[in-house]
């Protein structure tokens, strides 16, 4: 299936943040940019990794980034543990307005596409200060670009692959001095009916479809005022798959619709931006698809956003933020629920050598539901030689309730705190040549997690009760290497977490000890040939940490072909070996197939 | 004891018994490795893995993982519910797998699978003679499509249904009738029906109270149905009740204060016991009023509680995503007798 495909089609998968300055044509730093994240880890996955990707967010980000995610079978609902923090613990952003789900904290990486945006940008370590609320493991910002460049061009993408699985993506950018217009659309279908290794059985019920849309505008009204329009509309429609041990008629239908309109405007001292952000998501849930019985729910948030940056001279730099958020939820579990809250932070950038920069910021939010914490964060980097950086960073952080958590009927609890962690970082950086190599150690500590506990009469409810303990090695290795047209990359990336619950001492559930990731391309004038082999781990399946799902390597080839200037083709093996593996218990991940793949350019 | 060890053994004994002559009496061979004792029915995680079946044998020796370890690795399913006894099978019923498991009841060795559109989300499993009944769901969002699978035992195949309302749960033999609780599965219901085995027809729906969660019978053949009546959340409280049905109609009927909700109604010696808001109560068949006496050192949300032989076995499901403990108490002085670990959420006790 070519959810399994790896592609290194491009440069290297991860350029270090030095390359996103230059992006910045007027004086705004995002959130995800080298001022202000002095002392974190940033992975950037550029559009030539995305542009050829057949993947759903989630898998991109498993087959290039080492991330971990839990997979309730292919094609299925999809979490993500970063530095081994729970699902909610990673924020993840659409143009730098966070899209976590209002109703459970989550995101659904399967339901996310990677494609249609320029590029995905992956910070981790925990940054609550400046991004807010449930950026501890880490946060991903899915970004797109508007150039006033001139440019045209028109991409065509399909692919075939084994179960029937069908990709089509369309893309078209039109861009003058003045104006700037993007449409992409993408849709996906499979039977994903692959059958379970060493069983009798098939992955039935398993058959999903899904689209995506994205448009974006901009409009240079002067050098120094632009507006930027953003939408997207996604819908995904899966039947959700039987397990090893029972079967499923279950369906599960989930959209999202984002809108946004942004006004920059910058001076030569001073930029600004003022966002109005409008969100909205929507789920059906079928225990049985035949029966027209169905559970729904739904959110809708308004955003207010303004950031302002100043440049006091060109060694110091301050950047202040304000954010009014409106949210709404309603369902057949909660019942027309509202609140608003407002946030404010500053942060603070100096490089009073040229060789140490650092960034200071500090954050505090109002609501009318919950007390949300100050919190503040310190970030450096120093360069000893150059050759050799080092990155460190202390931070305190939160995560807020969420709407089940506080609102589900019958058992949502209203009197539901914020979650609160401190987290401290360490780490180097070398580069050389060939060479980049980067390795961070954590250490993280969180408390009044919010859990959901039987009570009496085996009514469930959550409260401010798990206290965790993070703490781990992130290890990243770039090698690239040319010998007249014969040009090698590797990457290689490994990640140690432990992640313990206090009380019982034991490591959480689904979070592993161990995951490796690596990529090997050869390139020669037209042809690429790629392999991706991963390592994941086993994870505990149970709290007393009794049972596990094992351990599984996993490859995967792609070969590319350039036939002329518009055109190439690929082909790719998934699951290269036939592994028999799963990502949950008891839901098998899809045997080898294949994928057939035509990419054209105009 | 390893149970190869002791298979091994009970034939090295066998032998000895031979050699010694005909004049030593000769003792009934074992039937089986699980021949006595009790089981503990698991429902394993909620989504994603399988129940598992825990056997404690007379010596209180402990095996996990019975029916895997005995049937080639082979997983019970998931979500196992209950375990009915029956001549030599046991059926042990998994219901997110839609599955009746047959196995020897001695040996655990599985004998057959009962499996079809007429097996739809199953709760529990009883027999008369040569025909088992399961209790289902069907689609549990749907009200109106909850029946009575027949089963013919002599080829553990389907035979036909019966229509039952909503919530079809625990059953109890009487005779040749059978009594449901309809419980009301994601609902609230308030009946028992009745089923006439020489028809495998239902005869009569009797209300009871809301909620009916438990149903036992007595040594004079009269019926006790605990009633849990409806929790707070629905928004329609109702009170408990236990409820007595001599033959197809309510004799007597004792109401719990509101807010009470009982459950696991069990008999022993004459004596009923339930459990109330975690704690044990009991009362005597005779007794014409509720005693609200609880009995000291039981206390704990039990997820399962049966009485048997003077103790009251009690389970603990802990977080429900870990081994669950059983507590056996003995009755007549209540203090713990002994506790032991199980499968993950175990559920249901059932005794050779």
């Amino acid at each position: 299936m070519k959810h399994w495909i790896i592609l290194l089609f491009g440069c290297a998968i991860f350029a270090q943040n030095d390359s996103i300055q230059q992006l910045d044509e007027i004086k705004l730093y995002g959130n995800f940019s080298k001022k202000m994240t002095a002392g974190y880890h940033v992975v950037i996955l550029k559009k030539d990794s995305l542009k050829t990707t057949q993947h759903t967010l989630g898998n991109t980000l498993q087959n290039n980034a080492n991330l971990y995610f839990k997979q309730n079978g292919n094609g299925m609902v999809s979490s993500i543990s970063m530095r081994g923090s729970n699902a909610s613990h990673t924020a993840v952003y659409w143009n730098g307005i966070a899209i976590n789900s209002t109703l459970n904290g989550q995101t659904d990486f399967n339901s996310l596409s990677a494609k249609g945006h320029n590029q995905i940008e992956i910070r981790k370590g925990a940054a609550s200060s400046v991004l807010g609320s449930g950026a501890i493991g880490g946060a991903i910002n899915l970004r797109d670009k508007i150039r006033f460049n001139s440019k045209k061009n028109l991409e065509l993408n399909a692919s075939l692959g084994s179960y029937n699985t069908l990709h089509l993506f369309l893309k078209s950018k039109i861009s003058t001095p003045k104006l700037y217009a993007k449409l992409s659309v993408e849709g996906n279908k499979s039977n994903n009916d692959f059958p379970f290794l060493n069983t009798s059985l098939l992955n039935e019920n398993g058959a999903y479809y899904n689209h995506h849309i994205n448009a974006v505008f901009g409009y240079r009204i002067n050098p120094k005022n632009k507006l930027h329009l953003y939408s997207t509309s996604s819908y995904n429609n899966r039947n959700l798959s039987r397990s090893l041990t029972a079967p499923s008629n279950a369906k599960y239908i989930n959209s999202e619709k984002r809108v946004l309109l942004q006004w920059l405007n910058s001076g030569k001292k001073y930029s600004s931006n003022a966002k109005f952000a409008f969100l909205n998501e929507d789920y059906q849930y079928y225990l049985n698809k035949t029966n027209p019985t169905h559970a729904v729910g739904k959110s809708n948030n308004i955003i207010l956003k303004y950031d302002f940056s100043y440049l006091i001279n060109r060694k110091m730099h301050t950047k202040i933020g304000l954010e009014n958020k409106f949210l709404y939820g309603n369902g057949s579990n909660i019942d027309h629920k509202s609140q608003s809250n407002i946030e404010n932070y500053v942060s603070f950038h100096h490089q009073p050598v040229n060789k140490l920069n650092y960034n200071i910021s500090l954050r505090k939010g109002f609501s009318n539901i919950y007390k949300i914490p100050l919190t503040m964060a310190f970030g450096m980097t120093y360069q000893l030689n150059p050759t050799l950086n080092i990155k460190s960073n202390i931070s305190t952080n939160y995560k807020l309730p969420t709407f089940n958590d506080l609102y589900w009927n019958h058992s949502g609890n209203e009197n539901l705190n914020s979650e609160h962690n401190k987290t401290a970082e360490i780490g180097i950086q070398f580069k050389h040549n060939i060479i980049d190599f980067t390795t961070t150690t954590y250490y993280s500590k969180n408390k009044d997690l919010i859990q959901w506990r039987p009570t009496n009469s085996f009514l469930w409810k959550p409260v401010n009760i798990q206290e965790v303990s993070n703490y781990g090695v992130d290890l990243n290795l770039a090698l690239k290497h040319k010998i007249n047209h014969h040009l090698f990359e590797a990457n290689f990336q490994y990640d140690y977490s432990i992640s313990k619950d206090n009380h019982l001492q034991k490591q959480l559930i689904y979070v592993p000890f161990h995951k490796a990731n690596s990529n090997f391309t050869y390139r020669y004038k037209t042809l690429i040939a790629s392999v991706n082999t991963q390592y994941n781990g086993f994870v505990f399946t149970t709290t007393s940490n009794t049972q596990t799902v094992n351990a599984y390597w996993l490859t995967h080839l792609q070969f590319y072909k350039k036939l002329n200037t518009n055109l190439n083709i690929g082909f790719s093996i998934n699951n290269l070996f036939n592994k028999a593996y799963q990502s949950v218990a008891y839901r098998p991940m899809p045997n080898r197939n294949y994928n057939l793949n035509i990419n054209l350019k105009i | 004891m390893n149970k190869l060890t002791k298979l091994l053994s009970t034939i090295t004994i066998l032998l000895l018994l031979q050699s010694c002559g005909d004049d030593l009496p000769v003792e009934n061979p074992p039937r089986g490795d699980y021949e006595h004792g009790y089981f503990i029915v698991n429902e394993g995680p909620f989504s994603n893995g399988s129940g598992t079946l825990t056997f404690v044998d007379n010596d209180q020796e402990v095996y996990q993982n019975v029916y895997k370890s005995v049937n080639d690795n082979e997983d019970l399913g998931n979500i196992a519910q209950s375990m009915y006894l029956h001549s030599n099978s046991a059926f042990i019923v998994v219901n997110n797998s839609h599955q009746i498991i047959v196995t020897d009841r001695y040996t655990m060795a599985k004998i057959a699978v009962i499996e079809g559109t007429n097996i739809n989300n199953p709760r529990f499993f009883v027999a008369v003679g040569n025909t088992g009944y399961v209790s289902n769901w069907g689609n549990a969002t749907d009200p109106t499509d909850d029946f009575i699978s027949i089963i013919n035992l002599e080829t553990n195949t389907i035979s036909g249904t019966i229509e039952v309302g909503e919530g079809p749960e625990d059953m109890l033999v009487v005779g040749d009738k059978i009594y449901v609780n309809l419980q009301g599965g994601y609902n609230q219901n308030n009946k028992v029906a009745v089923i006439e085995t020489a028809s495998n027809t239902l005869s009569t729906s009797i209300v009871v109270g809301d909620v009916p969660n438990s149903i036992v019978k007595d040594s004079n053949g009269n019926i006790w149905v605990l009633c849990g009546g409806k929790p707070n959340w629905t928004g329609s409280e109702s009170v408990g009740k236990l409820v007595k049905i001599v033959g197809q109609s309510v004799e007597t009927t004792l109401d719990f204060a509101l807010g009470d909700h009982p459950e696991h109604l069990s008999i022993d010696g004459g004596k009923l016991y339930y459990n109330l808001s975690g704690k044990v109560r009991g009362l005597s068949t005779n007794d014409t009023m509720l005693n609200t006496d609880e009995m000291p050192g039981l206390d704990g949300n039990y997820y399962a509680m049966k009485a048997e032989n003077g103790m009251l076995y009690t389970t603990n499901a802990a977080d429900f995503a870990s081994e669950g403990t059983l507590s056996v108490f003995d009755l007549s002085t209540s203090t713990l007798s002994y506790s032991l670990s199980t499968g993950i959420i175990p559920t249901f006790i059932s005794f050779q």
